[in-house]
């Protein structure tokens, strides 16, 4: 296989274009891909200044990097999950980029600032903490960009990411999160900061390729809770779809997107109409308390437990509401 | 060949003519996967031979979102 712009020996394949790039050519490429996905979605300016959802993997370094090369004003947000060894080297690998290229790193710490981790939090059916996990990021990275003043968090979902959940909601007709799905998701309250993906049409194999190449150093093991979530077995399902038809995925997400979104009923799903302010924390909210607070209610608890089950001192936090 | 499949670092002798045909002999999805020789990534088509030595890097992560 050769390279499609310099005919030298190639070393990634996108099968789904039926070409390949050398190792020189395709950094640029995979940067053009973004570049172009930012104009054409409107995702940010070149004078905003935005806000990159960092966890130490592939995606969020690569986006991060990619920014930078790109021209963009970028500094990253680390949210400390408390996962173990997994969660001190995924920081690390975190700061370790920042400190390379020197970037602003901002930081939350879920135990030391809100008295509970991500391993406090899992759902009793599932056994998983996935889906709180998601919360969780959503709340702080939406936080600490509104009350820093950024008016863009970036994140690096990729098409792998965008079409698991596509088939996910598919397969579970949530009409709602299918009205929603998108690269870019506008603010709609003041403390609502926009959201956009601009890696949503690069796979997950061509970021890791790029993060390769551009010898980035970033965390290549799965978080050790992941095992067994429903967005893997999709993706692998994708895959298996992918091996066969090349692809797949993309006309999959890429279709849903230009021909499918407009189709589907919200079911009278209006965000913008019913938000008013969470009474603990403030944040944007459609119920009394936000979906965070009475989450973070529920690890508050659990790791108060497990503190006395330890015989450990417990870390103060806000006073728990009763449960509900 | 000696194959190192990461994270894990496990290692396997397998016998394949090609990048794409060692992936199939493993039981891995092309998508999934990256396979690297030395600094390089290698395309499907590259052909290999018994005194290679290749890592297989996974590249797929998930969770909730």
């Amino acid at each position: 296989m050769r390279c499609h712009r310099c005919r030298k020996p190639a070393n990634v394949e996108i099968r789904r274009s039926r070409t390949a790039y050398c190792a020189g050519c395709y950094p640029d490429w995979f940067r053009q891909q973004v570049q172009d996905r930012i104009d054409h979605e409107r995702m940010f300016r070149r004078d905003e200044r935005v806000l990159v959802a960092v966890s130490g993997g592939k995606d969020s370094l690569a986006l991060w990097h990619t920014l930078l090369q790109l021209g963009y004003q970028a500094d990253g947000m680390y949210i400390r999950l408390g996962i173990g060894d997994y969660s001190r080297r995924s920081q690390a690998k975190s700061e370790a980029f920042a400190e390379r290229h020197g970037l602003t790193l901002h930081q939350v710490d879920l135990k030391d600032d809100h008295g509970f981790t991500v391993p406090d939090l899992l759902d009793t059916r599932s056994g998983k903490p996935c889906a709180a996990c998601g919360t969780v990021k959503r709340y702080h990275f939406n936080k600490v960009a509104a009350d820093l003043g950024y008016p863009v968090v970036a994140t690096g979902h990729n098409l792998d990411d965008e079409a698991a959940t596509l088939l996910g909601n598919v397969v579970h007709w949530n009409t709602d999160y299918l009205g929603r799905q998108g690269p870019v998701l506008e603010s709609t309250h003041p403390r609502l900061v926009r959201k956009v993906k601009p890696l949503y049409r690069l796979s997950e194999r061509e970021t890791a390729a790029y993060a390769i190449i551009s010898r980035i150093d970033y965390i290549l093991e799965e978080c050790p809770m992941a095992k067994g979530a429903k967005s893997l077995a999709y993706k692998d399902l994708l895959n298996a779809l992918e091996e066969e038809q090349p692809g797949a995925k993309h006309r999959f997400l890429v279709g849903f997107l230009k021909e499918g979104r407009a189709a589907v009923r919200t079911g009278g799903f209006d965000q913008a109409a019913d938000l008013h302010e969470c009474a603990r924390c403030g944040q944007p909210t459609t119920g009394d308390l936000c979906a965070y607070c009475r989450m973070a209610d529920r690890g508050r608890r659990k790791a108060v437990l497990k503190d006395a089950k330890y015989g450990r001192q417990p870390i103060a936090g806000p006073e728990l509401q009763a449960d509900r | 060949m000696r194959v190192t499949i990461l994270p894990a670092r496990e290692v396997k002798e397998v016998d394949a003519r090609t990048v794409g045909d060692l992936l199939k002999a493993l039981g891995l999805h092309r998508d999934a996967h990256l396979v690297v020789r030395g600094e390089d990534i290698l395309t499907t088509d590259v052909r290999l031979t018994a005194s290679d030595d290749v890592e297989v890097w996974p590249v797929i992560s998930g969770g909730g979102d």
